[in-house]
């Protein structure tokens, strides 16, 4: 076993620290309060070469293998990156560019991927739909072929980007009888007619992404935007579940770092009864919980970004335990982390008030706990 | 990064595997009886010596791996008897690597090798009655007289104490730190009686007091400079914990899953009950996310990162914490097959309490790691 990074590695993170504390974080409050979705952040991730890091060079990509492209999720939230812009860089990066990279043809690939990767165009995926969580085969958004073209009809929910988006992975049935196996995707544009976002939805985190939900009405898609082939939409959506299972975890791990170091600074700082609260051993130990479950996320974040690197098929239990742990255990340090500040702890203007809130969504996002726990003890 | 056992490692499982399990089959491995036990605990070190499992973590050689192998065999290990395990770990992890580290040529030969090959069984008494090496002072004392050194104090909670062959006895000289190495039978070491403690049923502790025991020089390790050797044996019996909990862990969870699999009510196994199947999924991801945490924080001490201290006080912390909770969650799924004694859960539900407490106790290491993270 070797649980070391490269040089080359840990040189890029550091560079993306330095990056995103500079370009991005000293935007991350205000934008949190309004709500707002930074685009310039957006932009300057991509110009960094971030949003297509996995990709290709050809494709406007970084040709990064998957633990380079993991650590830099770690290293924005590392930096101090708001899990709104972190969430909106996974959800373009990985759930709607990734897709269409793996499954796209030839011309796909080169009509959307150089515009994700470098940020002209924002992604978003549509798959979870008001009464279709978990339970993916239950959606209702149906596509009916008219000729050379797709009929697209139904509503999608909680879509990351939705309101910004301007290229939609949509997966709908082609063939409602075939549950599963009759679940398609495709490319859907912004602009096309009989397509449109609802309004951002007011969330208690990660208020920087904008959510809302998708509207297809007759929307007519091109046959040539079918990605794959028809039916093969399911097998797509899970396999997405790779990235969520690393890389959109990976700004946790680097989030534990970042509340470590705000609260033992704080810590440091902030006397009562004539001395530093660090010096009490309460205090020693909530940072201590802090730093335990950083580094107990790290390692199994990494074992499933490392074995795709490998060219292993997902291991689904691990992948489960990785996301269960990571969502279940990431709140509390949030919550010690708000109690070293105290007061201050509950003001916007120390940020652990929002890592807070943002957390809250982890045990949530891409399947639910208890979703990771049905998936386990079936596989146990 | 590499997140794969090699298959020479594999085999090396397999082989440790193996020989328990047919001790396993032969003899209940956590006998209380003292004599029973010490014959136990003596076949097991002899069946051992004949994979490398005794050396692991001691003998630096390219055949024998690191200690990551040696964090995933103590699970191995210490799934079948915590007992056995702990006895086996003190003799050859603790007493076994303070001789390889810090002893000389003869010192090895004369007490590291018939160690490793499982002849005799080594103790190490560090704890006084205070508990607590990082914070008093030792009372244990060795003073120089002619050519001897004599060595008064008193030691609690010896593990191996009233059986082993030889015991590394910590204490003060010349004030500073040192071991003393005692053969059975010295005048004047004497053990005391045989503990009952919550756990570990087929397991020697005792105190032992030293009454004016006189060695000769050339038993004495040391005197070190600074108490870091004693740090350094404090991180050793971290990892034997930690290892320990493992192995509780993977009993507990496997006795929880066959019972869940295997007991009916209401016409369906309990599996298929949520509260039960969403349990040992609670179970299973503390399982592997401490095995992960082990094997990590054994990789760095092995490459002598300078994180390895605090991952180390980390892992132990949640090694130790996750092997009570899981081994309590088993037990509520065994519900009254696991309250019955001799059961695999309801044996390290009482044995991961001694986790926290020994070594460097939970609460110490979080005080540790809080310092790390203040840069105190």
């Amino acid at each position: 076993m070797d649980f070391d990074f490269t040089k080359e590695q840990l040189m890029f993170k550091q560079e993306l620290i330095r990056f995103a504390k500079k370009e991005i974080v000293p935007r991350v409050q205000e934008h949190d309060l309004k709500g707002e979705f930074d685009f310039e952040s957006f932009k300057k991730l991509g110009e960094f070469g971030i949003l297509g890091l996995h990709f290709p060079e050809e494709l406007g990509g970084g040709g990064a293998d998957v633990i380079t492209t993991v650590l830099a999720g770690e290293a924005l939230g590392e930096a101090g990156v708001d899990g709104g812009l972190t969430l909106a860089y996974g959800a373009h990066t990985f759930l709607c560019a990734d897709t269409i990279f793996r499954h796209g043809t030839e011309a796909q690939k080169q009509k959307f991927i150089p515009k994700l990767s470098s940020g002209e165009w924002i992604g978003c995926m549509g798959l979870t739909e008001p009464d279709a969580g978990s339970d993916v085969a239950s959606m209702t958004t149906t596509a009916e072929k008219k000729g050379d073209k797709y009929l697209l009809n139904g509503n999608k929910m909680f879509i990351t980007n939705g309101p910004i988006a301007d290229v939609a992975v949509v997966y709908a049935k082609t063939q409602p009888e075939l549950q599963h196996a009759g679940i398609s995707a495709f490319v859907v544009e912004k602009g096309t007619k009989g397509f449109s976002a609802g309004p951002p939805l007011i969330k208690m985190g990660v208020r920087t992404s904008h959510t809302s939900e998708l509207i297809f009405q007759n929307c007519e898609i091109p046959e040539e935007n079918l990605l794959g082939k028809e039916g093969e939409g399911f097998l797509m959506a899970m396999q997405t579940v790779e990235w969520d299972r690393s890389a959109l975890l990976a700004p946790f791990v680097g989030s534990a770092t970042y509340l470590l170091k705000k609260c033992a600074q704080y810590a440091k700082g902030r006397v009562q009864f004539g001395r530093p609260i660090g010096q009490f051993q309460a205090t020693k130990h909530k940072l201590a919980e802090i730093r335990i479950f950083g580094e107990a996320a790290r390692s199994l974040v990494y074992r499933i970004a490392w074995c795709k690197d490998q060219g292993r098929p997902l291991n689904h239990l691990e992948a489960a335990v990785a996301k269960l742990y990571v969502g279940d255990w990431s709140m509390a340090p949030t919550f010690d982390a708000v109690l070293i500040h105290g007061g201050y702890g509950y003001c916007h203007e120390y940020d652990v008030e929002r890592i807070f809130r943002d957390s809250r969504l982890a045990p949530i996002g891409g399947g639910t706990s208890d979703i990771q726990k049905m998936i386990i003890s079936k596989l146990m | 990064m590499n997140f794969d056992f090699t298959q020479h490692e594999q085999k090396l499982f397999k082989e440790i595997n193996d020989i328990m399990l047919e001790m396993a089959g032969e003899k209940y491995l956590e006998e209380k009886d003292p004599v029973n036990a010490g014959k136990t605990v003596r076949e097991a070190l002899i069946r051992l010596a004949n994979s490398s499992y005794l050396k692991l973590g001691i003998v630096k050689d390219e055949e024998i791996p690191g200690l990551c192998v040696m964090m995933g065999a103590m699970e191995i290990v210490s799934s079948f008897s915590q007992s056995l395990y702990l006895s086996i770990e003190m003799s050859t992890r603790l007493f076994g690597r303070i001789i390889s580290t810090f002893g000389n040529e003869e010192q090895k030969k004369k007490w590291l090798s018939p160690v490793l090959c499982g002849k005799k069984l080594g103790a190490v008494a560090l704890s006084e009655k205070t508990m607590n090496i990082d914070n008093d002072q030792m009372e244990t004392t060795g003073v120089r007289e002619s050519a001897l050194i004599k060595i008064s104090g008193a030691k609690n909670y010896v593990i191996n104490g009233p059986v082993a062959d030889f015991t590394a006895v910590a204490g003060i000289m010349e004030n500073k730190p040192a071991l003393f190495i005692f053969e059975k039978g010295s005048i004047g070491l004497i053990p005391g009686e045989h503990l009952v403690t919550m756990g570990y049923d087929g397991l020697f502790i005792s105190g032992l007091t030293l009454d004016e025991c006189r060695i000769n020089e050339s038993d004495v390790i040391g005197p070190f400079e600074d108490k870091s050797a004693f740090d350094t044996l404090r991180m050793w019996e971290n990892q034997i914990i930690i290892g320990g909990s493992l192995g509780m862990m993977k009993a507990s969870f496997e006795s929880a899953k066959i019972f869940a699999k295997t007991h009916k009510t209401g016409g369906k196994p309990i599996i298929a009950y949520q509260e039960v199947a969403f349990k040992l999924a609670e179970m299973l991801t503390l399982f592997q996310t401490s095995q992960l945490f082990a094997y990590r924080a054994a990789w760095a001490a092995d490459a002598k990162s300078r994180e390895s201290d605090i991952l180390t006080y980390c892992a132990k912390v949640f090694c130790t914490e996750a092997a009570e909770t899981v081994s309590g969650s088993a037990l509520r799924i065994l519900s009254g097959e696991g309250y019955i004694s001799g059961n695999a859960a309801e044996r390290a539900y009482r044995c991961a309490k001694y986790g926290q407490i020994a070594g460097t106790s939970t609460e110490i290491a979080r005080v540790k790691i809080g310092n790390a993270a203040l840069g105190a």
